[in-house]
């Protein structure tokens, strides 16, 4: 069973075209696992077994009649419960949340027509901005790292579920970081793809013009092949952006020789002060790049303070926009964390919103200029180790000591990988980051250094 | 802030039915608000706006 829950999505395609392995055994290995640990993570909010089960039936039937869709066909993932599916509720980790979807979001389409075999919704942050609670409907999910510890977010769930071996693919959204925080505290990989690469239609907005969708694995490779499925112009979402999609896999072993890596140090050395240990992994890391034949030389951006004003004041305003009716009716349904964080935007004043976005304006050019003779930065995701997730003052601490912001404030493509552990064990990680559009150069990146450490191999303790 | 200045700027946002609880997290809010436009520079100029355009559709092609 061990070896089912953590197969990556890479091999698992290849194992079902061989037909060495049965979609419908593979599914069903993965519910009886989410069946037996969820009780103790809290990564699903909820589980639909008949219609994976379906799914993966019409998978295998499928590709026994010679018709393979691709790699995702009989594969099975998860999906962030912001991200509509026909039929099912759209909860938001919510009480307020209790719409049924009338239509699949485009990225659902997409998964289910590559052959997708969908497990169920994964918890949230409520609404993708407050968390962890306990005052929800549904407790929050836990990391399988550490004893009782917090696994980052919004995309909870999703790294979670990766963490655990209870799937191989999930989707996470970021407005702030909310793919690769989870990504980061729960050993695994994410990407905030570039901003309007992903289409956002039928996905519950957190705010509008910050709002990405992401792909959330255990290896870069699997990470890569999943973009492949998502990415695509969406005419009717109006970020989305009508930009050609390149094969994703196809530098992965180019290797880093040759290439110019800016280090973005002052975000977790003046900025911030990082961990040690976490400052450390990063140092490491660019010492590993450099062996591996990259050129890592320091780079200077605007300080994190100044993206983080830019970003908070949009995602407050936005955020509001969305829930202020909600909030004037009912505002005791909301968990105490997302009210505050959302009524924040009620009172910054309209010409204090627009000069925000002139600030992103400016940052972004700034931030560009800086990126030039560069193919792409390594820093920091975020600034400590999970804390243990019943801490509620670690964990406010916490969440604004990220330098994962700018880059929904740019647009920029983002990954966040394991770049080790502390000494007791908790996952620590590290940030690419690239120009528009040039996930492929990430991805490339982040496979080299990968292969080169092994990181991924590490199994949560006891799973 | 004093208590009814907090439930004026709550009502001008229709935000009526807080509670006294709801509104201590409200006053911080305003405060936090308050604090994030102080740190907004201040040379920003009408000229750096890039999000607030807007955009007509193409025109269709002609049929002929």
């Amino acid at each position: 069973m061990s070896e089912l829950a953590f197969l990556g999505l890479a091999d698992a395609a290849q194992l079902i075209r061989a037909r060495k392995l049965s979609p419908v055994e593979y599914t069903r290995a993965l519910l009886e696992r989410i069946e037996r640990l969820d009780s103790r993570y809290h990564a699903f909010i909820r589980v639909t077994p008949e219609l994976a089960i379906a799914a993966a039936r019409r998978a295998e039937q499928e590709i026994a009649a010679g018709s393979l869709r691709g790699p995702l066909h009989g594969v099975p993932f998860g999906l962030k419960d912001i991200i509509d599916v026909a039929g099912q509720p759209t909860t938001g980790h919510s009480k307020v949340g209790d719409n049924i979807a009338t239509a699949d979001a485009v990225v659902t389409a997409r998964l289910k027509s590559a052959g997708g075999v969908l497990l169920g919704k994964l918890a949230t942050h409520e609404f993708a901005i407050g968390g962890p609670s306990f005052d929800l409907p549904w407790p929050p999910a836990v990391n399988p790292w550490g004893g009782n510890h917090f696994p980052g977010g919004s995309s909870s769930g999703s790294g979670v579920a990766l963490a655990a071996g209870m799937l191989p693919a999930a989707l996470g959204t970021d407005t702030g970081g909310s793919v690769r925080n989870p990504a980061s505290l729960c050993a695994i990989t994410g990407m905030k793809p570039t901003y309007g690469r992903v289409s956002r239609r039928g996905v519950f907005p957190l705010a509008v013009s910050l709002d990405h969708v992401g792909p959330m694995t255990r290896s870069v490779r699997d990470n890569a092949l999943l973009l492949q499925l998502l990415a695509g112009h969406d005419p009717e979402d109006p970020g989305s952006a009508d930009v050609e999609v390149p094969d994703y896999a196809a530098d992965l072993e180019r290797g880093v020789k040759g290439l110019e890596i800016g280090l973005i140090r002052h975000f977790y050395a003046e900025d911030m002060q990082a961990d040690p240990e976490q400052a450390q992994a990063i140092e490491t890391a660019a010492d590993v790049l450099r062996r591996l034949g990259a050129s890592v030389r320091e780079i200077r951006l605007v300080s994190l303070q100044e993206y983080a004003t830019c970003s908070r004041i949009i995602i407050r305003c936005e955020a509001f926009a969305v829930h202020r009716r909600w909030l004037q009716q009912r505002p005791g349904d909301y968990g105490a964390l997302a009210r505050q964080r959302i009524l924040d935007g009620a009172t910054v004043s309209a010409a204090d919103y627009i000069d925000a976005l002139r600030l992103r304006g400016r940052l972004t050019r700034r931030t560009l200029e800086a990126f030039a003779g560069i193919d792409a930065a390594l820093t920091v995701s975020g600034m400590d180790p999970p804390c243990p997730i019943d801490d509620a003052e670690a964990c406010a601490r916490m969440y604004p000591r990220q330098a994962r912001q700018p880059f929904n404030v740019t647009g920029q493509p983002a990954i966040a990988i394991p770049a080790g552990f502390t000494a007791s064990g908790l996952p620590l990680s590290l940030q690419l980051v690239g120009h528009p559009w040039q996930e492929a150069t990430l991805y490339r990146i982040a496979h080299a250094y990968e292969r080169a450490t092994l990181w991924i191999d590490r199994r949560p303790p006891g799973l | 802030m004093d208590e009814e200045r907090v439930r004026e700027i709550a009502a001008a946002a229709g935000l009526d039915k807080l509670t006294d609880k709801q509104l201590t997290e409200f006053a911080a809010a305003i405060a936090s608000g308050r604090a994030l436009a102080e740190m907004l520079p201040k040379d920003l100029h009408w000229s750096e706006e890039s999000a607030l355009v807007f955009r007509l559709p193409m025109p269709a092609r002609s049929a002929r």
